[in-house]
């Protein structure tokens, strides 16, 4: 089954959508912080990550992300972005996903999710692949 | 600093246009003055000068407004303050003509200067004010003491005076004692009134400055604030939802009920937050993106947003957008929340079987979209209060619990930072009709 990694500082919301995964069947991965989620990254080479923004610094998933996508052996994976910057920001990032310069990820979803949103948006990036 | 100086020439710059308003009126009454004194009075007046003047008033004061509206949108203050001191000047010289050429010092009109000491008072420094108070102090004294000497011709008012007074020493200096001091008086007294109003402008003007401030400053405290707690209900909703779904196996019916209203409850929050996110970030932002869409679109997107609840309600959905309204500009993704936001009001708000209708105009470099609705209306003493933050009318209170008196206040926000209007008019019982003015 597929391997995902979930890179977010909230242990609540790791934990809620760990259940959810793991009830698919996936197998998860935890990484608490940017930095240690690229070391994961790195290690077990994961099908799908779960990346949320706001964690060492405000923008450290958009880091995250491009630092991976900038990597020939990591560009590949795709990448979902949780996040509750809309607010922050007053930008609608849904419309930027997938355009390299900008937003660099796959998937752009707001927090909270629902656990069938969740399912199926997976679902759709695993099956880009 | 530069804005305090760019809203002082605006100032300065409207009244001077007052300035030239009060002198047309003066033009003519000088004209009626002259035509009455010379043809009904009998009075043998030089009418020649008299009129060759006040031809000249009607010059001057068309340059002026002409210069002033060439001026306009680069104003500096040095050079309107020099406006203001030329206007005057020049009244000063012509209102001193007009007195040679009727009289001299015998015309009770002498007194007229007075008003423009005021007026020097009103827009000028003190310093300014009481330059012109001399000017005017000194062409007086000129035709006073020229006219007595013989040096300029004494102009008779004829039947008015009995015997001539010009000529008369103890009368002309009686007479300029006091018209000078009651220059002089009068110039202190205008401006002691403008200064002490100017300094309280300025007392206003720093404590709105304050308040915005302050504004800013809870903005952002909300912002922060509210931000924290929906990272917090997120988690919540995140933990409860896989449970509420069965995820975690399967609940009996009274553990699925409990679980249940918590998720409804902290769906509820999250939607209240979520809007006063919305509404404190619009206000924190300096400058939304704007950019060209087509209206028409925004539109479609905004109907087809609501048009499922409208079926559930059977409520039929018109809409009617004039063909020449192409692409306008502005913050799209703000303007058709706000369209979303006021159609679902009237889905909301509206009886089943109910009609709401939606038409665009084009008004040349505005579109007026309206929204009626055959709802329960507002009741009309709450309509002024429609648009404040939290505020819910009291009939749609009792018809729905839940709502965060948000919507409004948020669609007024967007609509004012695209310059636009945003207005209702309604009937209780009948329905609503929100209008919208964007510019293009």
């Amino acid at each position: 089954m597929a391997r995902i990694l979930i890179i977010d500082d909230d242990p609540d919301i790791v934990e809620a959508m760990k259940v959810v995964l793991e009830s698919k069947n996936y197998e998860v991965a935890i990484a608490k912080s940017g930095e240690e989620g690229l070391k994961r990254v790195r290690q077990i080479k994961p099908d799908l990550i779960i990346l949320d923004v706001m964690m060492e610094s405000v923008d450290k998933g958009f880091d995250v992300a491009r630092n991976l996508k900038n990597d020939k052996n990591h560009q590949d994976i795709p990448i979902l972005m949780l996040t509750a910057i809309k607010e922050k920001t007053g930008l609608g990032f849904e419309k930027e996903a997938g355009d390299p310069d900008w937003l660099p990820v796959d998937g752009y979803c707001e927090k909270p999710l629902k656990p069938e949103e969740l399912i199926s948006k997976v679902k759709e990036l695993l099956g880009k692949r | 600093m530069i804005a305090k100086e760019f809203d002082l020439a605006k100032d300065l710059i409207e009244r001077n246009y007052w300035l030239i308003r009060l002198r047309w009126i003066a033009i003519v009454g000088v004209n009626v003055t002259v035509l009455f004194t010379s043809q009904i009075l009998k009075l043998s007046l030089p009418v020649f000068f008299l009129y060759a003047i006040s031809a000249c008033l009607v010059i001057y004061n068309l340059i002026f407004c002409i210069f002033l509206s060439r001026i306009k949108g680069k104003e500096s203050f040095v050079i309107v303050n020099r406006i203001a001191n030329a206007q005057i000047s020049l009244d000063l010289l012509s209102l001193s003509g007009l007195i040679h050429f009727s009289g001299g010092l015998e015309n009770p009109f002498i007194f007229y200067f007075i008003f423009h000491m005021i007026i020097a008072g009103i827009l000028l420094s003190r310093r300014a004010s009481f330059l012109q108070a001399s000017f005017a102090v000194l062409l007086f004294c000129a035709m006073v003491v020229s006219e007595y000497s013989g040096l300029a011709t004494h102009y008779d008012l004829g039947k008015f005076f009995i015997l001539n007074r010009y000529n008369n020493f103890i009368y002309a200096s009686g007479v300029s004692f006091v018209f000078i001091s009651t220059v002089y008086i009068a110039v202190y007294m205008a401006t002691s009134i403008s200064q002490r109003l100017r300094e309280r402008e300025e007392i206003l003007a720093e404590t709105n400055t304050l308040l915005k401030q302050q504004a800013l400053l809870k903005s952002e405290y909300v912002l922060r604030v509210s931000h924290d707690i929906k990272e917090h209900l997120a988690a919540i909703q995140g933990c409860l939802e896989p449970v509420a779904s069965g995820i975690t196996g399967e609940l009996n019916p009274r553990q699925l009920d409990l679980v249940q209203r918590a998720v409804q409850r902290t769906a509820k929050l999250i939607f209240f937050v979520k809007a006063l996110l919305e509404i404190t970030r619009i206000k924190l932002t300096k400058e939304i993106k704007m950019d060209y869409f087509y209206f028409q679109d925004v539109l479609s997107e905004a109907i087809a947003h609501i048009s499922s609840k409208a079926k559930d309600k059977n409520i039929t959905v018109n809409s009617t957008v004039e063909p020449s309204i192409g692409r306008i500009c502005g913050a799209q993704e703000y303007i058709q929340e706000t369209v979303v936001n006021i159609l679902a009001n009237a889905v909301k708000y509206t009886p089943g079987n109910g009609k709401i209708d939606i038409t665009v105009n084009d008004q040349g470099n505005t579109i007026l979209i309206q929204i009626k609705d055959t709802g329960v209306g507002i009741p009309a003493d709450e309509l002024p209060k429609i648009f404040e933050e939290f505020f819910r009318a009291s009939n749609v209170r009792e018809l729905e619990k839940d709502g965060t008196g948000l919507g409004l206040s948020i669609a007024k926000q967007v609509i004012e930072r695209h310059n636009g209007k945003i207005w209702v008019e309604s009937k209780q019982g009948k329905g609503s009709t929100f209008s919208i003015e964007l510019p293009k």
